[in-house]
């Protein structure tokens, strides 16, 4: 070994773990996605929500979506061109959807001219359970059914919703503007889509 | 590999010349060279530093520190596998969990310390390695070194006389060492051998694959994930992140990297043993699947059983457990259909598949519902209690407390779907009462009505993917290979000396060393070389000399 | 199939008798020690130190009778001795009628335990290896093979005693505490991965367990032959003079480790496949996997110590008892006590 004192040496060591220790630490942290747990009532990826606005030029375009809505109707994402479409993925059994279900609601009832448009597309539930919260929250707005993710895998190559509740906000050529993940709040959103609907096509 | 001390009592050996892969490289160089009282500067002690890590002591030291930081992670509950047992470890003790916690040994393996020794014992072996790779490549045509002048100072040595001459002797004994493959080098009276040049080849494939596993194990931490959906029978998921139940991505996982598959599970069947002291134990599984690897592509069926997973677009579906979900519909006071599906209900002993599950109407009017409760597959009463004797549906009965209230769904922090949360709960005036299918439980105060209408199985699937997966087999197949050569491939060295003695004839010397002989055998092998050199000798005529002594 | 459990009563029979046999061969390696004849002085059988291998004691393989026979010194003449100095016999004949009496027992006891063992795997209709019962009796099978064929390599038979009244105790209590009646296996370990994983550490914690035994046995003559040297009373030490000096002890130890150590590397490795077939995923820290890669580096720290830093002796022999400790630690308390994926011993 080197004939540096001992002490110097020990020093050296000491640092040289600490630096280590940092790259370590730098390498973990950051925007981690913690694990959820088991059977959590909101398949979340926790630490990860947040709002996500794409500029007007790099917009990814949204997929075709097409279902089933809850009340027997078809639906076509692509009618909906020239109307700003706010889609929410929720579930009844979802702890932050019930939580921002009112806004919601209230949002819809605000918005409720021919230019913005509430959709929503509901995991993992059964149709019982969805209308009942549907009458619950009193939204008005209907819902799509999407028992086998059909509609979220449409989305897995743009904008994929990473959890649930996810807000995507769709402008109105038909791309994807905005994605919040996690319960919305009024102002928060009200914002968005007032300033969406505002833009020239 | 830098800063190795020999062995303190090895004497300077005439057979091993300096710079030399039979001496290791000797520690005397390792401190840097400077005047005493002349400071180091910053690179000065970046080099010490790189020298210190990549030195081999500080590897094992660091290989050490990996298996010792990982015994907390196996004796104490870990989040990622057992997130409830840690919760209630900090339940029981709070200010010791306090502790454990602020160190990461509840997340030891992915713990920033923990990283930290992986990266830096990346770092050493790299950095030992690769210049030694180097080194021995550049060594590989290298020939044999001079022989000592003094054989008998060997380990192994058998000196005789012979009448051949001694370049014939000489000859002689090169051709029987060139004829089990050793390398040749002449010199004036000695003719040098040596062997083995395997071994050190396999130690370096050994550490070079010890390596790959190291990065492999870490492009997998990188790249792949790991998630866990319960399936119920007659409904499908895709793998998208909302429809997973639990989702460990990679640290360079993003949702939309998963790859966009969809399985439906059609069917499932389960066997178990039906007689006999092993009663109820499961005999086999299988679970009959549809898949598609991309929206819109072709559907292909598929068996699923335990160790033969599905394998779709490089991920991999396995098939882990199974268990039941009664399937229940729910009016409410207002004459509404609330609820009506199947609830997977969780096995809590495996002799008669006892599950317990909870079952939420949050939307019920006027009040919300909760329910929780067991399900018995094989029911049978037992001195006034009811029990499940068998793990089939021989007579599925289903058991519940009913609860209305308040859930605490509205708002706060999710819950888990398999428990109830009474806090805000009172506790309805109706005993549980055992369902058969079809059954209803009516509840008081015009609270609504359950159901329990049937039961279905579900299946719970682990869905991994991991990139390193393949490169990882590789490497461990090449860690066995070059462990194995290092250990039984013996470098060794083999010298002949032949010079005229005064009684005229011819004086032969054999000698013979070995470096770390771990499988022990070159003494039988020395012993035999040198009888068959001397027999080649004695071959000739008119020799007059002393058979070498045996061995016992 | 429905198991046979006719045949797996005939199998318990044959384990049990073959425990008593190892029992009475245990009794005649102890009867050599007591009454067997002194071990024949054979002429020059020093064996020179190996470059490299500086004896730790003060004797490199001299006769046994006392630790401080002279090292060194003498002229390099060829002593081709087979390592494993002490008892200098040139054959099972030379070594004693007590130790041929003893041999046979345990021949005779190893075959009982074969045959109890392949008996059970009939009446499984599987390999005799899916339980923790059934690991105990296979591992100490391959534990006492092998301790015959390094008797037989070596000459080793100063172990005998050691290794039989470890064999007995462990097979005893697999006999007695816990005994599980054979089964099929539960699904998750019907695989042929099964058959490879479990039989590579199952060899391995055969080998590994004798060269403990060795350890052990080396710590005592080590530390009897420094009290020789020092002149300090030693006590009642008719055994430990009978074993070889402590560097023949030392390099069996280090042989069968050797030997040892791949089969583990390649159990370690199946079990990664087993798991990756079944669960998922090679690696996922399951305590089990923990602690054989635990086991496993300090292995390879023994070696390394040994190999290239010259380490011999008390401290080389401490590092391979931790090893094995670890081993026990995996097989003992974390499969039986930890839950997590390898909870399949069958004791509930």
């Amino acid at each position: 070994m080197s004939r540096l004192p001992s002490t110097m040496r020990r020093a050296a060591v000491g640092a040289s773990l600490a630096a280590a220790l940092a790259l370590g630490a730098a390498a973990c942290g950051g925007a981690t996605a913690q694990d959820t747990a088991v059977g959590n009532g909101s398949s979340f990826v926790s630490g990860s929500y947040g709002t996500t606005v794409f500029g007007q030029g790099s917009r990814p375009q949204a997929p075709q979506v097409t279902g089933t809505m809850l009340n027997g109707g078809r639906f076509r994402l692509t009618t909906d061109r020239g109307a700003v479409v706010v889609m929410n993925f929720w579930g009844s059994w979802c702890t932050p959807c019930r939580e921002e279900a009112p806004v919601l609601g209230a949002l819809a009832r605000h918005f409720s001219g021919p230019g913005v448009r509430f959709i929503g597309v509901d995991i993992r539930d059964d149709p019982a359970s969805a209308a009942a919260f549907m009458r619950d929250f009193r939204i008005g707005y209907p819902s799509l059914n999407d028992p086998n993710d059909a509609i979220a895998l449409d989305f897995s190559a743009t904008v994929p919703p990473a959890g649930i509740p996810t807000t995507l906000v769709i402008d109105r050529s038909g791309r994807i503007a905005a994605r919040i993940i996690g319960p919305v709040s009024y102002d928060g959103l009200k914002a968005l889509i007032t300033q969406v609907s505002a833009e020239r096509p | 590999m830098t800063g190795l001390r020999t062995p303190p009592d090895a004497s300077p050996d005439p057979a091993t010349p300096p710079d030399d892969d039979f001496a290791e490289p000797g520690a005397a160089a390792a401190a840097p060279a400077r005047a005493p009282g002349v400071r180091l500067g910053v690179l000065g002690w970046l080099r010490w530093g790189w020298r210190q890590l990549t030195s081999m002591r500080t590897a094992l030291i660091l290989l050490f520190l990996l298996a010792a930081g990982s015994i907390p992670g196996s004796l104490l509950p870990q989040e990622g596998t057992n997130p409830a047992a840690v919760s209630q470890y900090y339940a029981s003790h709070p200010a010791l969990a306090r502790i454990l916690g602020g160190l990461s040994l509840f997340n030891v393996f992915g713990a920033p310390w923990f990283a930290a020794i992986y990266l830096l014992l990346l770092a050493s072996l790299v950095g030992c390695v690769l210049p030694r790779t180097v080194r021995m490549v550049g060594s590989a045509r290298q020939p044999p070194p001079r022989a000592p002048a003094r054989l008998s100072r060997l380990p192994f040595a058998v000196s005789y006389t012979t009448t051949l001459e001694p370049e014939a002797a000489l000859r002689a004994a090169a051709a029987v060492l060139s004829a089990k493959r050793f390398r040749l080098r002449s010199g004036a009276g000695w003719v040098s051998a040596e062997k083995g040049y395997l071994r050190e080849a396999g130690n370096l494939l050994f550490h070079i694959a010890l390596l790959g596993c190291l990065v492999s194990i870490g492009m997998g931490g990188l790249f792949g994930y790991k998630a866990d959906r319960l399936l119920v029978t007659g409904t499908s998921f895709a793998n998208t992140v909302t429809a997973l139940d639990e989702f460990h991505p990679g640290r360079l996982v993003s949702p939309g990297d998963l790859q966009p598959f969809t399985v439906a599970l059609d069917h499932f069947s389960a066997s178990y043993v039906t007689s006999g002291p092993l009663l109820g134990q499961p005999a086999a599984f299988k679970a009959a699947v549809r898949y598609s690897a991309a929206p819109g592509g072709p559907t292909r069926p598929y068996t699923l059983t335990v160790n033969h997973p599905l394998v779709v677009d490089g991920v991999r579906v396995f098939l882990i457990g199974h268990g039941y979900a009664p399937v229940f519909r729910v009016t409410d006071g207002t004459g509404h259909v609330v609820f009506d599906g199947a609830v997977p209900f969780i096995p809590v002993e495996t002799s008669g598949l006892t599950s317990e599950g909870a079952i939420k109407v949050p939307d019920a009017d006027p009040q919300q519902l909760g329910f929780i409760g067991v399900f018995l597959p094989s029911a049978v009463d037992v001195g006034g209690q009811l029990e499940s004797r068998f793990p089939a549906p021989l007579n599925p009965v289903v058991s519940l407390v009913s609860y209305a209230g308040n859930l605490n769904m509205n708002s706060g922090p999710s819950q888990s779907v398999y428990t109830l949360d009474t806090a805000g709960l009172h506790r309805l005036p109706i005993a549980p009462q055992p369902l058969t299918v079809g059954r209803s439980m009516r509840l008081p105060g015009g609270l609504g009505t359950l159901t329990y209408t049937g039961y279905q199985q579900w299946v719970s699937l682990a869905i991994t993917y991991d990139p390193g997966q393949l490169p990882a087999l590789v490497s461990g197949v090449a860690v066995l290979a070059g462990l194995l050569l290092s250990f039984f491939v013996r470098r060794r060295r083999v010298f002949v000396r032949a010079r005229a003695a005064e009684s005229g004839g011819t004086v032969v010397e054999v000698g013979g060393l070995t470096r770390t002989d771990a499988a022990g055998g070159f003494e039988d092998e020395f012993s035999g070389l040198a009888a068959e050199i001397s027999a080649r000798h004695a071959g000739s005529p008119g020799v007059d000399h002393d058979p070498p002594p045996h061995g016992e | 199939m429905p198991v046979n459990t006719g045949l797996a009563g005939v199998s318990n029979d044959f384990l049990l008798t073959a425990v008593v046999i190892y029992a009475l061969a245990m009794l005649a390696f102890a009867c050599d020690f007591a009454f067997g004849k002194k071990p024949v002085k054979a002429a020059a059988v020093r064996a020179p130190a190996l470059v490299g291998a500086g004896a730790a004691g003060p004797d490199s393989g001299v006769a046994a009778d006392g630790g401080a026979g002279a090292a060194g010194g003498e002229d390099a003449r060829t002593a081709l001795s087979a390592p494993g100095g002490g008892a200098r016999t040139a054959g099972l004949r030379g070594a004693g009628r007590w130790v041929a009496i003893a041999v046979a027992l345990t021949s005779a006891g190893l075959a009982l335990h074969v045959t109890g063992v392949v008996l059970r795997g009939l009446s499984a209709h599987r390999l005799p290896w899916g339980d923790m019962y059934e690991f105990v009796t296979a591992l100490t099978c391959v534990a006492v093979a092998f301790f015959l064929a390094a008797m037989i390599r070596y000459r080793a038979y100063y172990l005998g005693l050691f290794v039989m009244v470890a064999v007995v105790l462990v097979l005893g209590l697999a006999e007695t505490v816990i005994y599980t009646p054979a089964g099929p296996l539960v699904p998750a370990l019907q695989s042929y991965w099964l058959a490879i994983h479990v039989t590579a550490m199952t060899l391995a914690t055969g080998v590994f367990f004798v060269a403990a035994v060795t350890g052990i046995a080396y710590l005592f003559v080590d530390r009897h032959a420094r009290r020789v040297a020092a002149g300090l009373p030693t006590g009642s030490d008719g055994i430990l003079r009978r074993l070889p000096g402590p560097a023949a002890l030392d390099r069996l130890a280090y042989r069968t480790v050797v030997f040892g150590f791949p089969i583990w590397t390649f159990g370690v490795m199946a079990g990664a496949i087993w798991a990756d077939k079944a669960w998922g995923s090679y690696w996922s820290w399951d305590p089990t996997e923990t602690w054989a890669f635990i086991t496993w580096v300090v292995y390879a720290c023994f070696l390394h110590a040994r190999a290239t830093a010259g380490w011999r002796g008390r401290r080389a022999a401490l590092i391979q008892l931790t090893g094995f400790g670890c081993l026990l630690f995996n097989v003992l308390v974390v499969s039986l006590v930890i839950p997590g994926l390898h909870s399949y011993a069958g004791l509930t």
